[in-house]
Formats: C-alpha cells, structure tokens, sequence
C-alpha cells in the first residue's frame, strides 16, 4: 500500500525541521505522498484521494504534537506515528540549536526514515506480533463498581490491577496487560495505541507504551516485569477494541515474566481494585 | 473523605508530582489545561505556572510531560519512588 507523510512544519523547534527531512525523504525512498498541513488545515478536499489510497504516518516534532491533533481534528486514520522529541531521546543524539538542519539532524531523519520505508516497503511477516501461544479463557463472572449513571465492570477473579488501572492476567510465565473498564471510559474512545516493541524487557511500573482518546495521553504503567512478547495487532488496527472488550479482545500486549508472583506484593487482587475504582469515580 | 493513599501508603508520603523548568516553560498551559486532577495552578507574575497541589498527582503517571511541547516537565525516577514506597510499607506494616 502507498504512504503518505504528514509531518511538523518545521519552523518552530530543531525536532520540527528533522521532522520535515522525515517526510521529504519518505517521498525520496518509498515514493510517498508528502501532506503540507498548512495546506491540509485549508484544504482536505485537496488530499481525500491520497488519505483513501494510502497508509498515513504522522511525523511530530515534540510534544505539542500540532501535526497528532491536526490530523485527530479531522478524523483521519492514523496508522503510524512517529515522535521526533522521542526519537533523539532514544537515541542519545543531540539537535544543533539550529532550525536549518545540521549534520545530527539529517542523520537522525535518514535512520527514521529508512526504519520507516523498510516497514512499510517490506513483506509483512507470516504471524505478525500477536502469535501467542498460550490461551487465555475470558472472565466467567465480573464485579460491578457503579456510581451515577455509570457502571464499571471488574473480572471476579484471575485478574490482578495496578493502581494506574492496568490490569495483568497470568498464565504460567506468560501475562496478558490491558487496561480496565472503569479507564477506557474515562479516555472515551481510544484511536491510538503506541506500543513497545517486542523483545523489548519492563520493570514493574515502567512504561508499556501509550494510548491516545481525544480526551487524553495514557501512559500504560507496567503491573509487573518481564519482556515482551506479543502485542495485539487487532488493538493497533482497531484501538476502539479496547473500549468494547477491555478484558477479552482488547488485551495489549503479552509479557514473559520475570518476576511472578514477587510482583504481586504491589497489586490489587478483584476486590480491593473494586474499592479502589469506587473511590476514583467518587473523587473525580 | 477518605484519606488518599497509593499502595495502602499516605499519598503525601510519596513523592511523585512534575517539576517545571521554568528555563524551558513558554507558559503555553497546555498541560494545565490536560491534567483532570488540578495539579497545576496559574498565578500571577512571572511565574505564571506553578505545582499547586503535587499530592493530587497520580503517582507514576507522566501523562502530562507528553503533551509539553518544550520539555519543561520531569518526574522521579519511577525505581526510587517504588525502593521508597516499599521501604514505607515495611515500616508501616501495611499489608
């Protein structure tokens, strides 16, 4: 499938400008459309074949994400994001302080870019990062924390929750990680998921990605240690998964542990994450 | 109301909420415009952007340093806050 690449401008910060080299070598290397978001702000007529015919990747600077928001704004279907700020962290390099690019800038937006173009260019492999071996039964019975009009549904046993509202499900040596009812509804929508790579070793209450609803950025705090060994590739085509089946088809991610059940010591069995959402939803 | 607490701790025993850096800060309020649980305050005068209530921080949330477009949040280490909040439960007998 084609690609086309909205990215920063690049005239505010030097992120901004490796973004733009992103998108301009993008075209260069894996023949992609380039989407000028001045113009885009103007014009969407202007680009409704290209987003029809292509995969989108979005290229922001830093944080303040303008080129995210504009394309959420306009309900476009994001399937990659990239975050230039992220991306220097990462690799340790430092910007010159410069919007004109420099040397560290374009090296740092040619490895973005080649990374890019291989994906997208290269066949996709036969079990994509969902291949998991282990089963995982669904939740027999659930708990119900209500409060207002709302309801919050807690699987009755099997399940074990951080505070930050991530729940784990072990099986053996293997988890499933996903976020519980009571925070999808308070993201609302979801439309998407940044998950780590596989392979990639967490700490318990390390970071396991972010997920991103209009409504806010939700860092997936990690309720045990281990490495990673599956994400849901259905959540990352379709992150609204995790809102209409937060336990079962909206599992995240997989996680070989490493320190099970060590990790349990700072996690809330069923009912005491029952107290804990019932005392949220009355505090918010 | 019931007294706020992380991992059966005192929630003001835990040290867990963004500094500003306010070398980097261009006010913008973006991220007191983000957080739901009023960590940040505006004011008046030079620093117009302040950590009024640093309890009300969701610890180990970071939520907000990623909607800063100039970097100016930072956090704990998250390794430090779990040595010392474990070191509290055991003092404390929490279970």
């Amino acid at each position: 499938m084609k690609t086309a690449v909205l990215s920063c401008t690049g005239l505010d910060k030097p992120e901004g400008s490796v973004a733009r080299e992103v998108a301009i070598r993008m075209a260069a290397v894996a023949d992609s459309e380039i989407v000028c978001p001045v113009l885009l702000n103007r014009s969407l007529a202007r680009y409704k074949k290209v987003f029809a015919e292509s995969s989108l990747i979005v290229v922001d600077g830093c944080s303040t994400r303008c080129a995210s928001k504009l394309a959420e704004s306009l309900d476009l279907k994001i399937d990659r994001k990239v975050l230039i700020a992220g991306a220097l962290k990462s690799s340790g390099m430092t910007l010159e302080p410069t919007l004109r690019l420099a040397s560290n800038g374009e090296a740092l937006a040619k490895t973005i870019a080649e990374g890019l173009a291989q994906s997208f260019l290269a066949p996709a492999p036969a079990l994509p990062s969902g291949a998991s071996s282990t089963e995982f039964p669904l939740p027999g019975d659930y708990m119900v924390v209500t409060h207002d009009k709302f309801e919050f549904r807690i699987p009755a046993a099997g399940y074990w929750f951080n505070e930050n509202d991530v729940w784990v499900r072990p099986i053996g040596d293997v988890a499933r990680i996903g976020i519980s009812d009571y925070m999808q509804q308070s993201l609302t929508d979801i439309n998407f998921v940044d998950a780590p790579a596989i392979a990639q070793a967490v700490e318990q209450f390390g970071e396991l990605g972010t997920l991103e609803s209009s409504k806010a950025v939700f860092e997936v705090v990690a309720p045990v240690a281990g490495t990673v060994v599956a994400v849901n590739p259905e959540v990352i085509s379709n992150p609204t998964l995790i809102n209409e089946d937060p336990y079962g088809k909206g599992w995240i991610l997989e996680l070989k542990l490493s320190n099970w059940p060590g990790d349990q010591e700072l996690l809330l069995n069923s009912d005491a994450y029952a107290k804990t959402v019932k005392h949220k939803a009355e505090e918010a | 109301m019931t007294e706020a607490t992380f991992m059966g701790v005192p929630r003001e025993k835990i040290m867990w909420h963004p500094t500003i850096d306010y070398a980097k800060c261009t006010f913008c309020m973006e991220c007191a415009a983000f957080c739901p649980h009023r960590v940040f305050e505006q004011r008046e005068g030079d620093r117009r952007l302040v950590v009024a209530n640093p309890n009300n921080c969701v610890v180990f949330c970071r939520a907000c340093s990623k909607t800063c477009g100039p970097d100016a949040l930072s956090f704990p280490e998250k390794q430090a806050t779990i040595a010392a909040i474990k070191q509290i439960r055991e003092q404390e007998s929490v279970q």
